[in-house]
């Protein structure tokens, strides 16, 4: 750490000594020219197309199709390529798939809550629906 | 890629203190746990949208309500202007990675470089937000709109896909409910979505500011960048549920 906070020792009251606890990927990288970053680089744009076609394609599919094909069918596929997109901007932009193991599984676990959540509510709605359209009170 | 830690102490002592058992700092970890509990905000007021929804008879078509481009007047382009916010968003987003990328290598100009283009970025989706919004305002939409039940059937029913036999049997009854929970929905959570994007401004310009005083430099690493970097990414994360939910489904 001496290399750190030497200059400037207020800094260590801000940020203690925090940088032993960097991610493998914070850590003492030097020539932003050298092969390794420019892989880095590569793999980010390769991303961002990625993210644009699936994003024409969603669009594509919105303007042109989506009231030709079955409404389930249209839903699944726009469902699935928004969880594509979401895993590319979480996996790489956000490096989630650069830490380690133990740390991805704990961001990860909390949210499978919305496999819950999405089906009860979703359901709920529909048998609202359902309550008021066949009501035999009416 | 290197994944050494400073310390060397075995797997054993992984959770025995004196290091982060995730390889993670303080500040970081916080920001996932941030962003973590602000999912589940977005996941909750989009899913009471889906809720909605499948409770209402009719629902106003995307198509029909988001049809309209700046200096086009009453040219149909349905999704083409939420398809160039979205862009502008998905590129603001490459310009933060690269400016946290230029961080883990410590080229200071290089972080400014790509800052400043994901402030242009933030700032150009924010200006396509007020247009969309200023836009939907002039045809009558806003939080509260369509509550007068004397209102015939035209003044809402351009917002649905109303050439079809069955939507347009139900809109007399349910039309204008439906298009009240729409805009409130709409305006509710693009307006949630439009906070979360102006607050990245402000720390990407503070960060901007930092970098350019050389206050990372000094400090030996520009963690700062990667902390408001993930908060920057998970707005654009958001906004393609966002995109999904109400342009798209």
């Amino acid at each position: 750490m001496s290399q750190h906070h030497n200059q400037n020792e207020i800094q260590h009251y801000y940020e203690g000594d925090q940088s032993k606890l960097y991610s493998g990927i914070m850590q003492h990288h030097t020539d932003v020219n050298s092969p390794e970053s420019k892989k880095q680089i590569g793999r980010i744009w390769k991303v961002f197309w990625i993210l644009l076609v699936v994003t024409l394609v969603e669009v594509v599919l919105g303007m042109f199709f989506s009231h030709q094909m079955p409404k389930a069918l249209v839903a699944f596929f726009f469902l699935a390529l928004t969880i594509l997109k979401a895993g590319y901007i979480v996996a790489i932009f956000m490096h989630l798939g650069d830490e380690i193991k133990s740390f991805l599984i704990m961001v990860l676990i909390p949210l499978t809550l919305f496999i819950w959540f999405i089906i009860a509510f979703l359901a709920d709605g529909g048998f609202w629906l359902f309550m008021n359209s066949h009501s035999p009170t009416r | 890629m290197s994944q050494a830690t400073a310390t060397t102490a075995p797997e054993t002592k992984m959770w025995g203190g004196g290091r982060s058992p995730f390889n993670v700092s303080y500040g970081k970890m916080m920001m996932w746990f941030f962003l973590l509990s602000d999912s589940f905000t977005f996941g909750a007021l989009l899913i009471a949208y889906g809720t909605t929804r499948f409770f209402s008879a009719v629902w106003p078509d995307a198509n029909q309500v988001f049809k309209s481009f700046p200096f086009m007047g009453e040219a149909n382009l349905p999704l083409l202007f939420v398809s160039l916010m979205t862009f502008i968003l998905i590129m603001s987003s490459v310009t933060m990675v690269l400016a946290v990328h230029a961080g883990h290598y410590g080229d200071k100009q290089g972080v400014i470089k790509w800052m400043l283009w994901t402030i242009v970025g933030g700032i150009c989706f924010l200006s396509c937000q007020a247009w969309e919004w200023t836009h939907l305002h002039s045809e009558g939409g806003w939080w509260g709109s369509f509550i007068n039940a004397t209102d015939p059937v035209s003044t809402f029913q351009h917002f649905f896909n109303h050439h079809k036999e069955s939507v347009q049997a139900a809109l007399p009854a349910h039309g204008m409910q439906a298009t009240h929970d729409f805009f409130n929905y709409f305006f509710t959570i693009t307006g949630f979505h439009g906070a979360h994007v102006t607050s990245g401004v402000i720390f990407n310009i503070v960060v901007l500011i930092n970098t350019v005083n050389g206050t990372y430099e000094r400090r030996g690493h520009y963690e700062m960048v990667e902390k408001v970097g993930l908060y920057w990414h998970f707005v654009d994360l958001v906004w393609v549920f966002v995109f999904t939910c109400f342009y798209l489904l």
